[in-house]
């Protein structure tokens, strides 16, 4: 009996880690955007230098000198790289002309200008993105219930789901126009059906890679197959959910904007092409960077929900 | 037989799904009698018929779409692997270039299309370079990941045997980075079809892009057309992925979900 528990908790773990360095992918890589030095906690172990850095012992100053270098050095190739776009230098090389490629002056001129359509237009997008992310990954969840609920003809279902992942949104566009109308349904809708496939994946994955070991004690315990499902499968694939989860918000993102390319008379991606064609590249350039600082915010807050909610879960332990 | 019967709800599920599909443009036009019931969804009899019709010239826009993927997919692929192969072995490269292709997967890409598009007028290098860009970040980063999952025991046992760095990289850390490299592969594929497509909506002059554009100006009568256009796209980013898919399991047939039996998951 107790060998028995004692190796479900191992299987647990290897099954846990195996999720944690899945979900660690995209975890310790956001915190080297942002600048922060302590990647070292949440790397996976199978990674090469978190084995060397435990090894010396002046390795509080070197560790200080290494933050350093994690976040000047990118800065400084950024900065160097906005200077050399600012003095012509690109422009130099690839024989191009200012009003194809704008300088950064004209871009930050441009944002300060038109500073409170962009701000009204991002929110507009981002709202889009949200909704329609919102409803997809729910679809999307309740997709990967019933495909493990019902493995032999819900994995059927999971197929189409995967296929839909293929389908390019552009093509999406002009369909989703006829149906819902020009206003904000279509891009809604166009966003729900490219995330809703990445989620039903992601989570029927997640619910699948549930310990067998963790339902055979379950059924020791005569759980019900709700209890199953809400204790050990829907508890165990929210790693997996909120990989999805952040997949979707770039992929809500682009969706949203590339909707809005076609048919729309607001937002950011409409701007955006409409300020290409009368040739305001400016104008074009400054939407890009306020849709950038917007996906990267979206994507910060899903990031932070993560951590709320699944601060039980032994790939979040420090 | 194992297969077989994998295969059947599948089946099922598709012939279910075109047959909802039929009755609901059915019930949209002779029932409901909602305003261009056809242009919302099509027979999907007819669109077939259409597709068997326009075949010849929608596989001849089709390849050269396909074609302008490709070739951006390749060149963006081998960058992105280069980069891999660059951050891994270089601390300073990494620490440079990897916060960056973290934050372009944070950024919508394809907003660029309209961009790059006015910058390279010519359409075949822009559709290649959009294809190419999208596909470039998430080769790189699942690359490097793969690069980084060597294990540290088989690292020494190299070491142990004064293996050169290249035999290093050729024998272990190369075969254990294909798993990474094909999932972002897999991820880029579909998405780079999408950008080449994407480019031609924005104004080219031959690809599925353009039919499709062509035949949603010409209205209800093109409709059976425009759907088949919309069709083709898909099944270009599906056939992208499926193709992917089949080299990994060429390239890369020891992965865990390619096992028939034991191992586990």
């Amino acid at each position: 009996m107790e060998s028995g528990l004692l190796s479900s908790v191992k299987g647990e773990e290897a099954v846990r880690e195996q999720a944690a360095t899945e979900a660690a992918g995209a975890q310790p890589v956001m915190e080297t955007a942002m600048g922060a030095a302590e990647t070292t906690a949440a790397e996976p172990a199978t990674e090469l230098p978190a084995a060397k850095r435990t090894a010396p012992p002046g390795r509080r100053a070197r560790s200080a000198g290494e933050a350093a270098g994690r976040v000047v050095l990118p800065l400084a190739a950024g900065a160097l790289f906005i200077a050399m776009w600012e003095l012509k230098v690109f422009h130099r090389l690839l024989n191009l002309q200012a009003y194809q490629l704008p300088l950064p002056s004209a871009i930050v001129r441009a944002m300060r200008d038109n500073f409170d359509i962009l701000l009204s237009y991002a929110g507009y997008t981002l709202t889009e993105a949200i909704l329609g992310m919102a409803i997809g990954s729910a679809v999307g969840f309740v997709v990967a219930l019933a495909a493990t609920a019902w493995p032999g003809w819900g994995a059927g279902s999971l197929f189409f789901a995967a296929s839909l992942n293929a389908v390019p949104i552009v093509a999406l566009a002009p369909i989703m126009n006829l149906w819902f109308g020009s206003g904000m349904g279509s891009r809604v809708a166009i966003v729900a059906i490219t995330t809703m496939a990445a989620m039903a994946i992601n989570a029927h994955k997640g619910m699948n890679m549930a310990d067998p070991l963790a339902l055979d004690l379950m059924r020791s315990y005569a759980a019900r197959k709700r209890q199953v499902f809400r204790y050990v499968r829907v508890a165990g694939s929210l790693p997996y959910v909120f990989t999805a989860l952040k997949i979707n918000t770039t992929a809500g993102m682009i969706g949203a904007i590339v909707g809005e390319f076609f048919i729309s008379s607001r937002g950011l991606g409409y701007l955006l092409s409409n300020s290409i064609k009368v040739a305001k590249m400016p104008l074009g350039w400054s939407c890009i960077v306020m849709a950038a600082i917007a996906g990267v915010l979206f994507y910060l807050i899903v990031e932070r929900l993560e951590k709320v909610f699944i601060r039980w879960h032994p790939s979040r332990r420090t | 037989m194992k297969a077989q019967g994998r295969q059947v709800p599948v089946l099922v599920w598709g012939a279910a799904l075109l047959m909802l599909w039929e009755a609901v443009s059915w019930f949209l036009l002779e029932w409901a009698e909602v305003p261009m019931a056809q242009s919302k969804l099509p027979y999907i009899h007819k669109v077939l018929a259409t597709f068997g019709t326009y075949g010849g010239v929608l596989a001849a826009e089709s390849r050269i779409t396909f074609a302008n993927a490709a070739g951006g997919f390749f060149l963006g692929a081998a960058a992105g692997a280069l980069l891999a192969v660059l951050m891994s072995a270089s601390k300073w490269a990494e620490r440079l270039a990897f916060p960056y292709a973290v934050a372009s997967q944070m950024i919508p890409i394809l907003g660029l299309a309209p961009i790059v598009f006015g910058i390279v007028r010519d359409e075949e290098a822009a559709r290649m370079l959009i294809a190419a860009y999208i596909t470039f970040f998430p080769v790189a980063l699942n690359m490097l990941r793969g690069l980084k999952s060597v294990s540290p025991a088989a690292l020494e046992l190299m070491r142990a045997c004064a293996a050169s760095p290249w035999s290093v990289y050729w024998k272990l850390r190369f075969p254990a980075s294909l798993p990474g490299l094909f999932s972002g592969l897999k991820i880029a594929a579909p998405l780079a079809v999408t950008g080449a497509i994407l480019v031609e909506l924005m104004g080219a002059s031959r690809g599925i892009g353009v039919m499709m554009l062509r035949n949603l100006y010409y209205g209800p009568s093109h409709v059976y057309m425009f759907w088949s256009t919309v069709i083709v796209g898909a099944l270009l980013g599906i056939a992208s992925y499926a193709i992917v898919s089949g080299l990994e399991r060429i390239a890369a047939p020891w992965q865990p979900e390619f096992r028939t039996k034991g191992g586990g998951r």
